[in-house]
């Protein structure tokens, strides 16, 4: 069963010997590989890069400039930001966003914690089902269950609030799994020593466990946040008729600004800001997140 | 390597925890040794009651809306249809296009998250050290695009007036016009966006899986005489295997979804069904049409159809991860 971890950490050492094979050819060979490598990374590296940075330039570029095809922006103008930032209220929306994807994040996490602790200690029966109900979610395709969880966020009134948007994603089961991953593979050793210090287990999850596992944590809430970030249906679904997320706000500028590139690619790019901002500072740890466990 | 869905506890790991929960209710009343039965089950509550309301209990919902005929609107009447539903959706000629184009999607998808990175990893992996962090690092940034700015950017790259990829094909002599618009470009042009996206994620892990396989194989096998070529095809190739499976799995079981954003964005489906997949479809039925009953048949089909493609390659991933262990 492939869902949660990939080839666990061993890989750290091996990074470099992997290439043992490859090294064996010597010389002119050895040179020519080592060229073509770059070269392959290279184009691959710009092509990424490439529509990331053509939208950037394109909302940093003077108005009237939009068609223009030259690769360098210079002087820089600031005036399509300005515009959309007067146009639609990106403000509110990134701050929403941003809170909304907080409090997904945190309680994904905080419900993905309890779990796992309670898979992870303890043997009990119904385990082995229970565990099966998260593992068979992933099977479970979110335009299949649409339409009744649409349904039950009407009735709960929270259709176009952004509280519709975080109810029914509060648990994670990715998150369930990775964490309880996470958790077996806890030295017992410490659980008993905090047995015998007279704690109970809540104390030993908040006070053994937690601590001891924070950098998992952080590299999961970093995950969590981004998906939460990123996600498109369901706030689509719930907020039709407001602007309250980027994702739905930006839809509606793009089908009201139509071609004027400038704008829409500020626009767009401001959505983008506040996951390249994480990136940067935590760029090894985001890609470790992600590939270690294999999916957004 | 992979870690299995619930292995039978080794009798080592197991054996503690069952003595801690134990030791904690014996020395007090049976009261407590109740509290101490309970316990797993209370952390656990929040988990399952949540995703017993929003995905198990709608699960069934759409079993059952989908033997009705129904407009969504509360106050209207829901009438008992039987399997209906599922003849009229088996009919109509949408789903047929929504399905072939879902069949191409996916092989597509397959290239671009399972066999280009492939490639790529093999022949990137002689780069080390700070050169391939750096290029690690771009390589992901697309996977981190947020989709409606990923729609927004490329429907400017391929703009017919002005699109920097439009004007680049043009000069080369060209002319791709809207790709938009043209019903037999619409769903390559949503695959290169996609597959965009997908492409360094895929070298990402691939690499990942590259770094995780023990060197002295490769080693022991250059020692008795084997190329470079036989290493990577006899060695690397069937160790890497697990990896490969678990990216294609996710490549089936996620790409119609991540398709979703790019096609409601910038296609809607169209022209006509050129560009539409089975989930646009259901949100199409559901959302547009209004037809619950339609979309909750559609549903259900898919649902089994998936888990059976689901069920074969969990039964290929367990038999190709013994390699490792």
């Amino acid at each position: 069963m492939a869902f949660v971890v990939l080839p666990a950490p061993a890989g750290r050492v091996p990074a470099v010997a992997a290439s043992a094979a490859a090294d064996r050819p010597r010389g002119l060979a050895r040179i020519a590989g080592l060229s073509g490598a770059h070269l392959v990374l290279g184009v691959l590296a710009v092509v990424s890069i490439f529509p990331v940075y053509w939208m950037f330039a394109t909302a940093l570029r003077a108005p009237e400039d939009s068609l223009s095809q030259n690769p360098v922006v210079w002087p820089v103008s600031w005036a399509n930001l300005a515009y959309v930032w007067d146009a639609i209220p990106l403000g509110s929306m990134l701050l929403n966003t941003f809170g909304m994807s907080l409090v997904l994040a945190v309680a994904q996490l905080l419900v993905a914690v309890l779990a796992a602790y309670g898979f992870a200690r303890w043997s009990f029966p119904g385990r082995k089902i229970l565990f099966l109900a998260f593992v068979g979610s992933w099977l479970v395709p979110f335009q299949v269950t649409m339409i009744p969880n649409y349904l039950l966020v009407s009735q709960m009134g929270l259709l176009d609030t952004v509280a519709g948007v975080i109810v029914p994603n509060l648990c994670s089961a990715f998150a369930v799994m990775l964490m309880r991953q996470h958790m077996q593979a806890f030295p017992s050793d410490l659980l008993d020593a905090s047995q015998m210090d007279g704690r109970s287990s809540w104390g030993t999850l908040w006070r053994v466990v937690v601590p001891n596992m924070r950098p998992a944590l952080a590299a999961l809430a970093i995950m969590l946040f981004i998906s939460a970030w990123n996600e498109y249906l369901w706030p689509s679904l719930v907020l039709r008729s407001s602007d309250q997320l980027v994702q739905v706000g930006i839809r509606s500028f793009l089908g009201a600004e139509g071609n004027n590139w400038g704008a829409v690619m500020a626009a767009s790019g401001l959505a983008c800001v506040p996951i390249l901002l994480i990136y940067l500072f935590l760029q090894r740890y985001v890609v470790d997140a992600f590939v270690r466990s294999g999916l957004r | 390597m992979f870690v299995t869905l619930d292995h039978p506890a080794p009798a080592g790991s197991a054996a503690p925890a069952e003595e801690v929960a134990r030791s904690v209710p014996a020395a007090s009343s049976a009261g407590r040794r109740w509290a101490g039965r309970l316990t797993p089950y209370l952390y656990l509550l929040p988990a399952v009651v949540l995703l017993g309301v929003w995905v198990y209990k709608p699960l069934v919902e759409t079993f059952r809306l989908s033997v009705y005929d129904w407009n969504l609107v509360p106050t209207a009447p829901m009438t008992y249809v039987g399997l209906e539903n599922y003849a009229t959706v088996l009919a109509l000629p949408e789903l047929h296009d929504a399905l072939r184009n879902t069949l191409l999607y996916t092989a597509a998808f397959l290239v671009f998250s399972v066999v280009l990175p492939l490639v790529f990893a093999l022949v990137a992996r002689r780069v080390t050290g700070r050169a391939r962090t750096l290029y690690q690092a771009l390589i992901f940034v697309p996977y981190l695009i947020t989709p409606v700015a990923t729609s927004a950017v490329w429907r400017w790259l391929f703009a017919e007036e002005g699109g920097a990829l439009t004007s680049a094909l043009r000069s080369a002599g060209l002319d791709i016009g809207n790709v938009f618009r043209d019903p037999s470009a619409v769903i390559w042009a949503v695959i290169v966006i996609v597959g965009w996206q997908m492409l360094g994620f895929g070298v990402l892990v691939v690499s990942a899986g590259l770094a995780g396989i023990n060197p002295d194989y490769g080693h022991a096998a250059a020692m008795d005489g084997a190329g470079a070529a036989t290493i990577t095809w006899r060695i690397t190739l069937p160790l890497l295997s697990p990896t490969l499976v678990f990216l294609a799995l996710m490549t089936i079981l996620l790409s119609a979804q991540w398709t979703y954003p790019v096609i409601d964005i910038l296609t809607q489906g169209g022209p006509g069904t050129a560009s539409t997949n089975i989930y646009y479809l259901l949100y199409q039925f559901g959302f547009r049409n209004f037809d619950a009953g339609l979309s909750a048949a559609a549903g259900t089909i898919f649902f089994v159809g998936f888990g059976l493609i689901a069920a074969v390659f969990v039964e290929l991933s367990e038999r190709l991860s013994f390699y490792d262990n």
